[in-house]
């Protein structure tokens, strides 16, 4: 079986990792040495596109000159682009979820519909767009340091993660290129590369706090079975919520106009994730920036950063308690804890997690890679590789279908194993009715209004009947992923029943099917480039290598070689200006054999010439 | 009987192919499912190991580059796998399942208050809906109300654990082969599993009441 690959596809970084032999290994960018990945995606309107550092870099910011003055910088080419950093916030979510904020700091082109779209000059882009940029970078990372294509992967989601936000991932994964085998909870991945070591077992709580989301799941670790026994979370909960209050406690007592400009803000934030973590082996930390006028000072200490975390961090413990209802335990019961996540490098959050879980938590492999290391793990499973070890997940919310008076009939309880699936029985209120329509929600309310919509079902056409004498058998499959699939059949004829499906958010198949239209060949294309471009600069190299030496070993060259060798020079000249990469490579090499022999007697001459020169500085 | 989609086999339906090992999509009863025959006591060890020990045999992660055929059929077993495994693990939904499959259906959504239980009830909707209107007016006190209901919450789930005790015993009386004729037993197992079955209920709308009032 093809080789698989494991993506924590995170809020603030993304990482790739697979097996080295029975150890899971992070796979570091070949030139920068860095293993994580800024999930920072620049965009511009000509709809080129940078990802990770050089994004950021893209970012309107304040720069301060040699001489000492301080300058903006903008977005390169004039502002009309667009720099997107936690696009993971918006993954599955509609135009009516946004927030004020989110359009102060983006613009979007629709704010009704069921999908988020970013606005970059006349270009739109939406959130699985902007993923699949970051998938396909780490893409291109692993291939070139494996020597191999990259198909296939696992990608990890937080746990908390509904069906709308795991589908808009899947999406993402598609657009990339990417098959993705399986959507794995970043908690439970968490726990296998934890397990693969044999660091935990027996009851098992990953409190998993990263850059935007917030999960806990309480596992039970037995005999190489990793079976979640329930999971809570937030997925609008991480160190980014931190940051920014942050960020306003640092420009607290600024004037309006300093406070509400882009460049200043976006120079504070980095200023300000830096003092976060700063702070986290420090007591306090001086922040001194230049402003345009003026400028800021403002000291830090640990004691302001706890004041301003310890809301976030009582919301991540509220979680942790109705995880631990759910599974019938009390936090005596657990037998290890485990620290997942950069923002769990808070001395805050460790206290906070020992005081409640009563025991020192296991953060032995760095929080910022476990996740991936972990899904290396579950790729590995899926290849068979893994021996006896398996994962049995959980779905995080109810599901439920809406009946008379909006009333939320559930059909699978939260914390159910997956894959499960329940059969419901449906007919017709009325004479002579041809569809049957069926809202299908997640979440914990009584109310349909109060929980998530995700999606609208039409059972049909059926035949022409008196009320209630059709029934129709409709199976609610929540597959491994966490991803709801819909079947239908008439009881009587036993015929199966189209089901249209139109989910609530997210893309529809026909809009993926067109931008994998336009992607995909986009991807191909991509690889096909990159090997076009590499080709020619090897063409290049030689004929300007082999150019020199007809000049500078001119004494060397034979009768006719020079003919020779300059004809097949001009023929690998006109092939590196077409696109054929194969006639290419075949000239080049070509050359490389017609030129040996000159090669081997420049070689020679050159050795001759280094014992000479030898042989006088001997002697003199 | 079932085909296998590896070994295109037929037998006795079940989860797991005899002759191949591959996962068969056939529809059986729970105890079936986890291989056990059909008793009341079951010992919660050997269920966790045999539901494990049949999870690592047919889960789709072992069947990722099969074909689709095999890979459905992993699917369904595995669901079917986990439902009869969640349903027999605990045993009030084990002695409703299993009255059901002995063509006793126990009335789970009936309305009809355990007589003993009749004063507590009143007074725990009462308490619901003093919360309810409380919250609708915004009124100050309801945190007060919900704090009272949380203390109501402790006093039902021991009322719910009490009878736990007499359910188990009423079990190995039937799996011994039921001194005193069976009909008695099945009386007796449906008015346990009712008045569990109906506290449990309760509960489930004291702990929405009490996550709504928390969420609001």
């Amino acid at each position: 079986m093809a080789r698989i690959l494991g993506i924590d596809l995170g809020t603030t970084n993304s990482l790739i990792a697979t097996m080295h032999g029975a150890h899971p290994r992070v796979i570091p960018d070949p030139k920068t040495r860095q293993g994580l990945l800024p999930s920072v995606v620049a965009l511009t309107p000509e709809g080129e596109v940078f990802v990770g550092d050089e994004a950021i870099r893209m970012e309107p910011h304040l720069t301060v000159a040699r001489d000492g003055r301080v300058a903006t910088v903008d977005f390169p080419g004039g502002g009309e682009g667009a720099v997107i950093r936690s696009v993971k916030r918006y993954m599955g979510r509609g135009g009516a979820d946004l927030a004020a904020e989110d359009r102060s700091r983006y613009t979007f082109t629709d704010v009704s519909g069921p999908v988020v779209r970013f606005k970059v000059g006349a270009r739109e882009y939406t959130p699985p767009q902007i993923s699949a940029e970051i998938l396909k970078a780490l893409k291109r990372r692993a291939e070139e340091a494996l020597g191999d294509k990259v198909e296939q992967v696992v990608i990890t989601v937080p746990a908390y993660f509904n069906d709308g936000q795991r589908q808009a991932t899947k999406d993402a994964g598609l657009l990339a290129g990417l098959q993705v085998e399986r959507l794995v909870n970043e908690p439970t991945a968490a726990s296998l590369a934890y397990g693969l070591q044999k660091m935990a077992s027996g009851r098992v709580a990953v409190y998993d706090f990263g850059g935007g989301t917030f999960d806990i799941s309480i596992l039970n670790v037995k005999d190489g079975v990793f079976e979640v026994l329930a999971t809570n979370g937030d997925t609008h909960l991480g160190g980014d919520d931190i940051d920014r209050a942050l960020v306003e406690f640092t420009l607290a007592g600024q004037p309006d106009p300093v406070r509400n400009d882009r460049h200043i803000w976006n120079t504070v934030r980095l200023v300000a994730e830096d003092a976060k973590k700063i702070l986290s082996f420090q007591e306090g930390v001086a922040l001194e920036l230049k402003l345009l006028e003026g400028k800021l000072d403002r000291t830090i200490d640990r004691v302001d950063l706890e004041r301003l975390a310890e809301p976030f961090v009582r919301r991540t413990i509220e979680c942790c308690q109705r995880a631990l209802k759910d599974a019938g335990l009390t936090p005596a019961e657990i037998d290890a804890t485990v620290l997942v996540g950069g923002s769990t490098r808070m001395p805050l959050v460790r206290r906070r997690v020992q005081e409640f879980f009563g025991r020192e938590p296991l953060c032995t492999l760095d929080p910022d890679q476990v996740v991936a290391l972990g899904a290396a793990v579950q790729a590995s499973i899926l290849m068979g590789t893994q021996g006896d070890m398996l994962l049995l997940d959980v779905v995080p919310l109810s599901l439920g279908i809406e009946t008379i008076g909006g009333v939320v009939e559930r059909l699978v309880f939260r914390n159910t194993t997956i894959p499960t699936s329940v059969t419901e029985m449906f007919t017709t209120a009325v004479d002579n009715q041809t569809h049957v329509d069926i809202h299908v929600l997640q979440g914990e309310r009584e109310l349909a209004k109060d929980c998530r919509s995700l999606a609208r079902f039409k059972l049909g056409p059926l035949e022409p009947k008196p009320a209630g004498v059709p029934r129709i058998a409709v199976t609610f499959l929540i597959d491994a992923n966490g991803i709801l699939n819909v079947m239908a059949a008439d009881e009587e004829t036993g015929r199966g029943h189209m089901v249209d499906v139109k989910p609530s958010y997210g893309l529809t198949d026909e809009e993926i099917e067109r931008m994998l239209e336009e992607a995909i060949d986009h991807g191909d294309e991509d690889i096909a480039e990159r090997l076009l471009i590499t080709a020619r600069n090897a063409a290049e190299q030689i004929i300007a290598a082999g150019r020199k030496q007809l000049h500078d070993y001119a004494r060397l060259v034979e009768p006719g070689e020079r003919a020779e060798i300059e004809a097949l020079m001009a023929r690998v000249d006109a092939a590196r200006h077409g696109t054929d990469r194969e006639q290419i490579e075949n000239l080049v090499e070509e050359l490389n054999q017609l030129t040996t022999p000159f090669a081997e007697r420049i070689m020679d001459g050159a050795i001759k010439l280094a014992l000479e020169k030898k042989t006088v500085e001997e002697l003199s | 009987m079932v085909q296998c989609p590896s070994c295109a086999r037929l037998s006795e339906p079940r989860l797991v192919c005899p002759q191949c090992g591959g996962p068969l999509a056939a529809e059986t009863d729970g105890f079936a499912a986890l291989g056990l025959s059909r008793k009341l006591v079951i010992d919660p060890a050997a269920l966790e190991r045999a539901y494990h020990d049949l999870s690592r045999r047919i889960h789709p992660d072992r069947f990722a580059s099969s074909p689709p055929k095999v890979r459905d059929a992993s699917l369904r077993a595995t669901a079917l796998l986990t439902r009869s495994y969640r349903t027999l693990r605990d045993p009030v939904s084990r002695g409703i399942y299993w009255l059901e499959l002995n063509g006793e259906k126990l009335n789970q959504h009936n309305n009809r208050v355990p007589p003993e239980l009749a004063e507590l009830v009143f007074e725990v909707q009462e308490q619901l809906a003093g919360l309810r209107a409380a919250r609708s007016d915004g009124a100050a006190q309801s945190g007060e109300l919900a704090a009272g209901i949380a203390e109501r919450r402790g006093e039902l789930a021991r009322l719910i654990d009490e009878p736990l005790g007499e359910l188990h015993r009423n079990f190995e009386r039937w799996d011994a082969g039921g001194d005193g004729g069976r009909a008695p037993l099945v009386g007796e197992l449906k008015a346990i599993l009712s008045r569990i079955a109906y506290l449990r209920t309760l509960m489930r709308d004291v702990d929405r009441e009490l996550e709504d009032a928390k969420a609001a």
